[in-house]
């Protein structure tokens, strides 16, 4: 289950303090597809980077399983990232001089996955999420968007995390596609009982979540 | 996949770019290697020249160089004193005088010759002069015919007289004097006893115990030397106390050559003799001469030093700036390390990698020109200098131009054999250097695009594009 209390970021810049996330309140329970909507500004990005330990809270906690995220130390947080999250970008961000399947296998290191485990695991990941066993040896450069982002949602979920945390999954897909992955999240909710929380301007894939954050001016307004 | 092969397969993730890096860092590293080989080979041959220059130390009278310029010549007492100073091992004096035709019955084996005449034009006008004189009181009626002839009477060279405690000290090449026949003299005893040099006691049929009139008083041969030296072979050795007796100098030295116990001594010992003689005499020491002789070859040993360190900065910022280029350009990807949750650690590990095995790349590369390359530039930089040492010291001119050219063409001939010449001179000292330099480099070169990295924030992975 994860618990949002308080939550508040300022950044300071040149011209005064500027309030990004402004004293935010949400509980998401474990297993929920959840979706963040919200204009361009409105503070989706930084909510989500708190919430996958990749900045620091001005003030409030993310509890995670009862765990405070906010108060951990440097090292339990990039911990905390390798097993506990999992990223879905926009734009993939796979890393372009490995394969899908070196992609999937270089999270389980991370994760802490012994050598001789791996590669079975990022297989069945690969498989799961509907990529043909010639695709998952080529780079990420010689597969499309659809599957590139399937590999990144095999990447998110290769050491089980407890929450997906997706960027505009769809963003960069055509409609068709988008569909498609929008579905394998919505099957994977179901199917591993991963808590989902998706950024999305997507009105469609909105309205099909389990539940709908809006966001405007750093504040939930639904 | 883990740290390693990521960072290997990195390091060769852009064909052109790593191969420029790891040709610019092998060139670098060439330069490295030849500049310690040059540096380690030239420093083994000056230790060698001083090793063998001897410890010898020459004082001579202060403006006086055999037998030209003028001055005082050295005292006994003096003599007593460069004695008596501290490291002096033992000395060898020597009084040198000239034999004319009034002196002595024996005749000068060298020709007078063009040199020596014009050595003689002095002292030649002004007998010229007295010769005419006593020409006009015995035979007047001849004088207008016998001005002109005896005005310049044809000059006759002079037999040069060594007095001196060791007559081992005339040898020309260091070695013992080579007696062909008879015994040696007693340097410090001060009978009329001579060696007379090969050529004067064929000129003059002289054998052992042969006699002959010096100084108006009788001399006996006690043997017969020979140098190879025209100069020494023409002249005749006897103890230092005969000639300065026969020449009215019982006191004088005209050169003393002091044998210094080690060569760590030598500079010290110069100096302790410089201050007890004061201006009264110029003193020359082999190791000095030697350390004349090879100050060429010292400015190269410390170019190749110069040059080592100028390779291993520009090495080091090869690496450097590499590392931060690839860096910058990867500083999404960093992002996305440490955003599915690679520590610092590991992706800092896997950068260093790159930057290693680009370096040991570059530095097989590199070896492997620098041992073809050093053999014939070592060779070069030690054989020319070597030629200008020498043609400096023995003033050999065109000899120098001989070995220059035979110099050009060894350095090709040699490419052949240099491997095994490299690695000769590849002393542990020189490996050992080469590889912390290495290291050096790939540390230097991988430290600060470490600390870059470390400041890259996960977050940096959600910015839009």
């Amino acid at each position: 289950m994860l618990v949002v209390k308080d939550l508040t970021k300022k950044f300071i810049s040149a011209s005064g303090d500027v309030t990004a996330i402004d004293n935010v309140n949400l509980t998401v329970q474990t297993g929920e597809f959840a979706s963040i909507i919200g204009k361009s500004g409105s503070g989706k990005s930084t909510l989500l980077s708190m919430l996958g330990a990749l900045d620091i809270p001005t003030s409030g906690s993310i509890e995670v399983d009862g765990v405070d995220i906010a108060k951990l130390s440097a090292s339990k947080q990039t911990a905390y990232r390798a097993k506990k999250i999992g990223f879905v970008f926009q734009y993939y961000n796979l890393i372009p001089n490995l394969t899908a399947l070196e992609n999937v296998m270089l999270a389980l290191e991370f994760g802490g996955m012994p050598a001789n485990k791996r590669k079975a695991r990022a297989v069945q990941l690969l498989n799961d999420v509907g990529l043909e066993p010639d695709q998952q040896l080529r780079k990420p450069t010689r597969l499309s968007g659809g599957q590139q982002q399937r590999v990144s949602i095999a990447r998110a979920l290769a050491n089980r995390p407890a929450i997906v945390l997706a960027d505009e999954p769809t963003g960069n897909l055509d409609s068709e596609n988008g569909k498609k992955i929008f579905d394998l999240l919505h099957k994977l909710s179901r199917s591993e009982k991963t808590t989902i929380l998706a950024v999305t301007h997507d009105m469609d894939i909105a309205g099909k979540t389990d539940r709908t954050f809006k966001l405007k001016d750093g504040k939930i307004t639904i | 996949m883990n740290i390693v092969s990521r960072g290997v397969k990195n390091a060769l993730r852009s064909p052109l770019r790593s191969g420029s890096i790891v040709l610019m860092l092998a060139i670098s590293i060439c330069l490295i290697l030849s500049m310690l080989v040059a540096r380690s080979s030239v420093d083994a041959k000056i230790n060698e020249v001083k090793s063998t220059a001897g410890t010898n130390i020459t004082i001579s009278p202060a403006g006086v160089m055999g037998f030209s310029g003028g001055g005082d010549a050295l005292t006994n007492e003096q003599l007593a004193t460069i004695t008596s100073t501290a490291h002096i091992s033992s000395t060898s004096a020597t009084l040198t005088d000239q034999l004319g035709t009034t002196d002595t019955n024996l005749t000068a084996s060298l020709e007078m010759g063009n040199f020596g005449a014009r050595m003689m034009r002095f002292e030649s006008t002004s007998t010229s002069g007295s010769d005419t004189t006593t020409t006009t009181n015995t035979d007047s009626a001849s004088a207008a015919n016998s001005t002109t002839e005896s005005a310049r009477p044809a000059p006759t060279p002079r037999i040069t007289v060594t007095g001196t405690t060791n007559p081992n000290s005339v040898s020309t090449d260091g070695s013992d004097l080579n007696i062909t026949s008879g015994t040696t003299i007693n340097g410090t005893s001060s009978e009329l006893v001579a060696l007379i040099g090969d050529s004067l006691a064929t000129k003059n049929s002289l054998t052992i115990g042969s006699t002959f009139t010096a100084y108006d008083k009788t001399v006996t041969v006690s043997g017969i030397f020979k140098t190879n030296n025209t100069f020494q072979d023409s002249g005749i050795i006897m103890p230092l106390a005969a000639v300065q007796t026969l020449t009215d100098q019982t006191d004088a030295v005209s050169s003393v050559i002091a044998k210094v116990d080690s060569s760590d001594n030598v500079s010290s010992t110069v100096t302790a003799l410089k201050t007890v003689l004061g201006t009264k005499a110029d003193i020359v020491s082999q190791v000095e001469q030697a350390a004349a002789s090879v100050s060429s070859l010292e400015s190269i040993s410390g170019l190749a030093l110069a040059g080592v360190i100028g390779a291993t900065i520009a090495g080091a910022i090869i690496i450097l700036l590499a590392m931060i280029l690839v860096v910058r350009e990867r500083r999404r990807e960093i992002g996305v390390l440490k955003a599915i949750g690679g520590s610092n650690r590991k992706v800092i590990g896997q950068f260093i990698i790159e930057a290693l095995t680009l370096t040991i790349i570059g530095s097989i590369v590199g070896l492997t020109f620098g041992v073809l390359v050093s053999g014939p530039m070592t060779n070069s930089l030690v054989s020319s200098s070597q030629t200008s040492s020498n043609s400096t010291t023995t003033r050999s001119g065109p000899g120098g131009n001989d070995s220059a050219a035979k110099m050009i063409g060894r350095g090709f001939g040699q490419i052949s054999n240099n491997i095994t010449q490299v690695t000769s001179s590849i002393t542990p000292t020189v490996f050992i250097l080469s590889i912390s330099i290495t290291l050096l480099i790939a540390i230097i070169g991988s430290a600060i695009p470490a600390w870059f990295i470390s400041r890259i924030r996960p977050a940096e992975v959600l910015r839009t594009e």
